[in-house]
């Protein structure tokens, strides 16, 4: 069931992700939202498709321990995450013409090797709108109140 | 004679990898990598009206895990003791994508605490549009590095 929500939700979202010049800001930030969203869900259902349309090929992320990491990185992780639990929170979209700023708090939980763990982080994603669709082209994250 | 000749080859290959770097790297780009430079210049010298120039009024920014606005961040430096922080840049690359710039790099923190100088370093995420012909910082975010 959880497998066929998100098949729609990328269907919904792969058809509203482009956008047309006269589009406004509301529906701009709509979808980048929804696309943030559909990021965290990557790892829930370990989908590196998703994410793989998602991410720009020159995405770049600096993670919480100030690691970087590429796209081919960002979608190995997904293929083994073992998050069961994805929720984002507090997001602002900043537009600027073709560009996206997207702040926000997302909280992870799951079970890594026997172990419960829950993380809270913040973070920051730019994106763009590229070859008529938005594509994220970089990212920072880092634990709240780090 | 074989140290001369040594010389010139070193002088010919560090001169030719220097113009190589150059031609890879496009106007928008380098503009932008002298603004980064300006900006760590600014803050050093708490320069609010410079950094006011280089942030855009909607600037997001990351520090120690705290999401602060361009009105706070220029508080911030304009109540800082001067000197009380320097700042080391370290290698960035700057991508430029149409009207985007993004610039990843590291830079070292040396500031004092308590008497006591400490440094810190860390690796940073910038992002910068340009809008009507000039680059404004839209976002910046850094996380300490933790080796």
């Amino acid at each position: 069931m959880k497998a066929l929500m998100l098949v729609a939700l990328l269907a919904c979202v792969g058809t509203s992700a482009s956008y047309a010049p006269g589009d406004a800001d509301s529906d701009v930030e709509a979808k980048v939202v929804a696309m943030q969203h559909m990021w965290g869900q990557a790892y829930v259902s370990k989908d590196p498709k998703a994410l793989e349309r998602i991410l720009d090929d020159a995405f770049v992320n600096v993670d919480s321990d100030g690691i970087l990491q590429t796209k081919a990185e960002a979608v190995a992780e997904v293929r083994t995450s073992t998050a069961a639990q994805f929720l984002t929170e507090s997001m602002v979209v900043h537009l600027h013409g073709n560009a996206a700023i997207v702040t926000g708090v997302f909280e992870i939980k799951g079970v890594d090797r026997g172990k419960p763990y829950a993380q809270r982080e913040r973070f920051v994603d730019t994106w763009l709108y590229k070859n008529g669709q938005w594509v994220s082209i970089a990212g920072l994250v880092t634990r709240v109140g780090q | 004679m074989r140290t001369i000749r040594l010389l010139l080859v070193l002088v010919c290959a560090t001169s030719l990898s220097g113009s190589a770097q150059e031609a890879s790297e496009s106007d928008a780009a380098k503009a932008v990598r002298v603004l980064e430079g300006e900006r760590v210049k600014a803050q050093s010298r708490n320069d609010n009206h410079a950094l006011d120039l280089i942030f855009d009024n909607a600037l997001v920014y990351i520090e120690y895990g705290k999401l602060v606005t361009k009105g706070d961040y220029l508080s911030r430096i304009k109540s800082a003791k001067p000197q009380q922080q320097q700042i080391a840049p370290g290698a960035m690359t700057v991508r430029t994508v149409e009207n985007t710039a993004i610039v990843v790099g590291t830079y070292r923190e040396t500031y004092v605490k308590d008497g006591k100088s400490s440094s810190k370093r860390w690796r940073f995420v910038d992002t910068w549009v340009k809008k009507q012909g000039s680059w404004l910082l839209v976002a910046a975010a850094a996380v300490p590095l933790s080796k």
